[in-house]
């Protein structure tokens, strides 16, 4: 259904699309720019959460349903690729695929319990799941190495350091593209329709025919996928598991923060949001070591977003750019009534052709 | 097979830390009540409680019990500013949800101020009276043990009287029902919603109090109370204060019963695995009325 407005050229698309170019020179050019092996790392540090932060949002964004436990769904997919290569003895990017649909396939029977009644029993299982995870992970000492960690052989033993860092960066890099992409996909199509009506009034959705449940739990899975891969290829990079990390509730409410923080409505917020969050985290980290301060900042940053940008910094700057911009729209719609009529003649032919 | 005694031994230990978990329930529940809010930062507050009576025995030597003299109105006051000036300010549409993050939000802050202050140490009152123990039926019951479920108990009768038998209670409860209509009687619900939130903080207050005489306390040991709890309170369906009574003893006893055989750690997985299987089986609880069935 192609609306008028992606003909247009409005200054705030334009902005958008340099802004997005320029994103991806630099990301390319980055690892020929980082000054020392350090900074390339953090910068895999940063894609990272980027990765997280947007599979995150297939569901947070989509549905407005908020998810606290996604960190345990990468910790899962880092335990699975980890122990799929050292207990099972698959090739590393094997296991990487193979951990990433148990993950998914994990995540059927979860978004059964959490997602058939509406938002706060889900919080709770996403909560009840990292705590759970870290509870068995740790226990299960002769399975998972428990609290002494669990190593996982590097895919690519011949590499030097910088060289590791500098595959993964453009590994990471990758799966990003994949995830918005999937993201952008399912933003333009009828079943995104049904989820964003399920996350504007999902009583009114569910009386219009969309069948609720299923779209819930189908994006569901499609997060808990790009999760898994996400933690995965985190495993294979950095080589080293432990419980207390990778099923921390904080690697989860990192996840909203940014995704909060960039705005979940937008395709690039989680991104901008990993972005800002994810490089200030590290800089605390060398400024500060790990004092339980850096556990407050956490807390007052996503209180602030919650209580004063729910929408996200995106939205806020195009807010200001459109003050300033010669408006022709003056509805708050995010379509205006010239695309509306155009979308409802096409809309037809549409409807027309399928009863037919 | 465990012999009787031990077996007599866990039932009772069973009950008395069900009571504990049913009166933290009970302010879990209250919260929902009031304002469709997951307050997951009610176990931080227990465990600053905690850390209060530990300060106050250790510092200025006076027993923790009395040291909810302070705390009880302190949270209670906490309470009202929490929901007046914070939860109350949130989109109506988004409430439920963005009231997690920021409970989330405020969880953190104090287990993050609370290792600042304090420390990561873990922390233990020593208390004359701690090693003492009743005999009962050849089970060992320690003395401490039962008064932090006295303690439990006399808040949740309190809890139960003011709530059944004062005009502040009939409003409260009015305005849980039916927030419109409570308004339209004449009720200051925005008013009594605050005072709710006060009392269900104040039980925080008492349980952290009762905690502290007898665990060893630690800043990030709310996450091992919020999860038990969430489990409780949609087990017995959410807002239901009667039935998060009953899920609170019922797990606890099992949690009791499973450690003789599996020890503390896996009987933990008890209230994950009962959520899990509650919210596949009977998404609105077991006791959950038509509130429950939305959420």
């Amino acid at each position: 259904m192609p609306s008028a407005s992606e003909r247009l050229l409005t200054p705030t698309r334009a902005a958008g699309g340099v802004a997005l170019l320029a994103f991806a020179a630099v990301a390319l050019a980055y690892p020929s720019i980082a000054p020392n092996p350090y900074l390339l790392s953090v910068g895999i540090v940063v894609l990272n959460y980027a990765v997280l932060s947007t599979s995150w949002n297939f569901v947070g964004g989509f549905t407005g349903y908020i998810s606290l436990g996604h960190g345990a769904l990468a910790g899962l997919g880092a335990y699975g690729t980890g122990l799929l290569v050292t207990k099972a003895g698959l090739p590393s990017f094997v296991a990487l695929a193979a951990a990433a649909v148990m993950v998914a396939v994990l995540a059927v029977p979860l978004g059964y319990a959490a997602l058939r009644v509406r938002g706060a029993s889900f919080v709770i299982v996403s909560i009840a799941l990292v705590l759970v995870t870290l509870l068995v992970f740790q226990s299960w000492a002769s399975f998972t190495g428990g609290s002494r960690g669990l190593n996982v052989p590097r895919p690519f033993p011949g590499l030097l350091r910088p060289e590791h860092h500098r595959v993964f960066f453009y590994l990471f890099l990758a799966l990003l593209a994949v995830a918005l992409l999937v993201w952008w996909l399912i933003d333009r199509s009828r079943f995104g329709l049904g989820l964003k009506a399920i996350r504007e009034d999902e009583d009114k959705a569910e009386a219009l025919g969309t069948p609720t449940f299923a779209y819930k739990l189908v994006v569901f899975v499609v997060s808990a996928f790009f999760t898994g891969l996400a933690g995965g290829l985190y495993a294979l990079w950095f080589g080293d598991l432990d419980p207390i990390f990778q099923f921390s509730i904080l690697t989860g409410s990192y996840m909203v923060l940014m995704a909060l923080l960039g705005g979940v409505r937008n395709l690039f917020g989680p991104l901008v949001g990993a972005l800002l969050v994810g490089s200030a985290l590290e800089y605390f980290k060398v400024e500060f070591g790990n004092t339980p301060l850096h556990l407050v900042a956490t807390g007052v940053l996503l209180a602030l977003v919650v209580l004063f940008m729910p929408d996200g910094v995106l939205p806020a700057l195009g807010a200001l750019f459109r003050r300033f911009s010669p408006t022709t729209d003056s509805s708050i719609r995010e379509v205006t009534a010239a695309e509306l009529a155009a979308q409802r003649t096409g809309g037809d032919l549409h409807a027309q052709s399928r009863n037919g | 097979m465990p012999s009787g005694a031990l077996l007599f031994q866990s039932v009772i230990l069973g009950l008395l830390l069900g009571g504990l978990y049913a009166l933290l329930a009970a302010g879990l529940t209250l919260y929902f009540g009031i304002m469709r809010v997951v307050m997951i930062a009610h176990s931080a507050f227990l465990i600053l409680a905690a850390y209060l009576a530990w300060w106050s025995h250790t510092e200025l030597g006076i027993d923790p019990l009395l040291s909810m003299v302070v705390t009880v109105p302190l949270f209670f006051g906490c309470g009202v500013l929490l929901q007046r000036l914070l939860l109350a300010r949130l989109r109506a549409v988004t409430l439920t949800m963005m009231s997690v993050l920021l409970t989330f939000a405020i969880a953190v802050v104090i287990e993050g101020l609370l290792g600042y202050v304090f420390s990561g140490t873990q922390r233990r009152i020593q208390l004359g009276y701690g090693a003492a123990s009743l005999e009962l039926l050849g089970a060992r019951i320690a003395v401490v043990k039962l008064i932090a479920f006295g303690l439990a108990g006399v808040a949740l009768a309190s809890l139960y009287l003011v709530m059944k038998k004062t005009t502040f209670g009939w409003a409260l409860r009015a305005t849980i029902q039916h927030r419109d209509a409570a308004k339209l009687v004449g009720i200051d619900t925005d008013r009594v919603a605050g005072y709710g939130f006060g009392l269900g903080l104040a039980t925080a207050a008492v349980g952290g109090t009762a905690l502290s005489l007898d665990t060893t306390i630690y800043p990030s040991l709310h996450w091992h109370w919020i999860g038990p709890l969430m489990a409780i309170i949609v087990v017995g369906g959410l807002g239901s204060v009667p039935g998060a009574a009953a899920a609170a003893m019922v797990l606890g006893l099992a949690q009791s019963l499973l450690q003789i055989e599996l020890g503390t750690t896996w009987a933990q997985t008890v209230f994950y695995i009962a959520l899990f299987l509650t919210l596949a089986v009977r998404p609105q609880g077991f006791f959950g009325g038509r509130l429950a069935q939305r959420f």
